[in-house]
């Protein structure tokens, strides 16, 4: 039993968070590791893995913190920026 | 003889509740602790008493919610309080506003075994129970309270390791009444609320009773059921608390907890270097063994392959660097056509390949022959090396 991964379409950079990406990654490389792959399915998810390397990449070159407040009730929710105290 | 003077039972009483209340400051009192009753008021009733004599004490419902537990009948305790009479009954007491056990946080440590011992038998600290972390969580949900040095830990923690993180906060108190259910409640609404992927407890440090609300049950249970991994982070250093026990992952301080809970940047640079190395290899493998793979498999004519690998990786890295240069210019529908850009690729023709010292068989016409049923013993054929031809004759096949 090999755990082959679907091939998925190419996603934008902003789509998917840096978590899912390192996942899909591991997929993606769990996958080609299989000796009988199609070369076709094999380039597909090569392209798609490099994608989600370099989306990765601009994620963390790009990154600043965002620090949120939950406020309100489990049932009303309320999301706000939080102010943090400058020192 | 004039009439004596005739006082109302309620100006008697007045009077020797003045006359306590104004004569005799607080004051310690030690005893041994009867009867406690906790009503359903919240105020607590009880006695104190040593072999001779005992004294009716109350302690009003705002004093009693600070006990960590009712102290047990029979403990020996010391009890701060002023005296009074209560009129109604004629019944002089004294009014509690402070219970200590013999011995500095004695009633705490009591409480703390009691409540541990509960949960323990219940299984809730069991190592089966604790989940792991996730490796790279997008959110990491905190509950502290706002204005503490814990929160300021925490983000200037998770700034410096993994600035892509999302963190959402839930404030809360940390301590005094009500802290432990404020505590609970944050867990339970920050936890099932389906935007964290970890949760990190805690608080700075403090005394044994400053961090009591860690210590509580409806906390203990918070985390126990809270749907995503928790970290607890309460500062202290020698004693751990009963949060710290239900948690999946136990952090001395604020900032250990976030240094628990997300990864390192350069760790992270590293998994997606060696992703793409890996994948670039995967894949150069898979094209050379489309390619090579049966002449491969045919074996035997390739003895001296251990000394490729080198020359043979690093025409991998090239391959693959052509590759990844190549599908960054194409769309998903060009894709299709990335076989043809590979034939194209000198490096993967069939010729550059014998010039890495592996040979072709060909029969007469020069068909290629793949397999064991194409060489059966007796079959002469031709091997095409990297400079020319070489006449052979198969003596033997096993396949």
């Amino acid at each position: 039993m090999t755990t082959e991964a679907e091939v998925h379409e190419p996603i934008g950079d902003d789509a998917q968070s840096l978590e899912a990406r390192l996942q899909r990654l591991e997929e993606i490389v769990r996958s080609l590791e299989t000796s009988d792959l199609e070369l076709e399915r094999a380039l597909a998810l090569f392209e798609e893995g490099v994608g989600h390397a370099r989306s990765a990449e601009q994620i963390l070159k790009n990154a600043e913190l965002r620090v949120e407040e939950l406020l309100g009730t489990a049932e009303d929710p309320v999301i706000e920026p939080l102010e943090e105290d400058p020192e | 003889m004039p009439e004596p003077k005739v006082w109302s039972v309620s100006q008697v009483n007045r009077a020797v509740r003045l006359l306590l209340e104004d004569t005799i400051e607080s004051l310690w009192v030690s005893g041994e602790i009867a009867n406690w009753t906790r009503a359903r008021s919240g105020h607590c009733y009880f006695t104190l008493k040593d072999e001779g004599a005992q004294i009716r004490c109350a302690m009003f419902k705002t004093e009693a919610a600070t006990l960590p537990a009712d102290p047990e009948p029979g403990m020996t305790v010391r009890a701060f309080g002023g005296l009074t009479l209560y009129q109604a009954k004629g019944e002089y007491q004294l009014v509690v506003r402070r219970i200590e056990d013999e011995g500095a946080e004695g009633l705490w440590r009591r409480a703390f075994e009691r409540i541990r011992a509960a949960l323990e038998a219940e299984g809730l600290f069991e190592q089966e129970r604790k989940r792991p972390l996730p490796r790279f969580p997008g959110t990491v949900g905190v509950v502290t309270s706002l204005s503490g040095a814990a929160l300021h830990d925490v983000l200037t923690v998770i700034r410096r390791r993994a600035p892509w993180t999302r963190v959402v906060v839930r404030g809360t108190r940390v301590q005094g009444e009500g802290a432990s259910a404020e505590v609970a409640s944050a867990i339970d609404v920050l936890g099932s609320s389906g935007l964290v992927d970890v949760l990190i407890v805690g608080r700075g440090g403090g005394s044994l009773e400053d961090l009591w609300a860690f210590n509580e049950e409806e906390v203990a249970r918070a985390i126990a059921r809270c749907p995503v991994p928790v970290v607890s982070a309460v500062g202290h250093e020698v004693d751990v608390t009963i949060a710290d026990l239900v948690a999946d992952v136990r952090a001395p301080t604020p900032s250990a907890g976030a240094e628990t809970a997300v990864p390192d940047g350069e760790t992270v640079q590293e998994t997606l270097a060696v992703s793409r190395v890996r994948m670039r290899a995967l894949l150069a493998a898979t094209v050379l063994r489309r390619r090579e793979g049966l002449e491969v498999a045919n074996g035997g004519l390739f003895r001296a392959a251990s000394g490729l690998a080198r020359p043979r990786r690093e025409i991998l890295e090239r391959v693959t660097d052509r590759l990844e240069s190549v599908t960054r210019r194409l769309s998903s529908l060009q894709r299709a056509r990335l076989s043809e850009v590979l034939n194209k690729m000198h490096v993967l023709s069939p010729l550059s390949t014998l010039g890495r010292g592996y040979a072709l068989p060909q029969d007469a016409s020069g068909r290629i022959l793949r397999g064991v049923a194409e060489l059966s013993p007796g079959t002469g054929f031709s091997l095409r090396v990297s400079d020319g031809t070489v006449p052979c004759e198969a003596l033997d096949s096993s396949g």
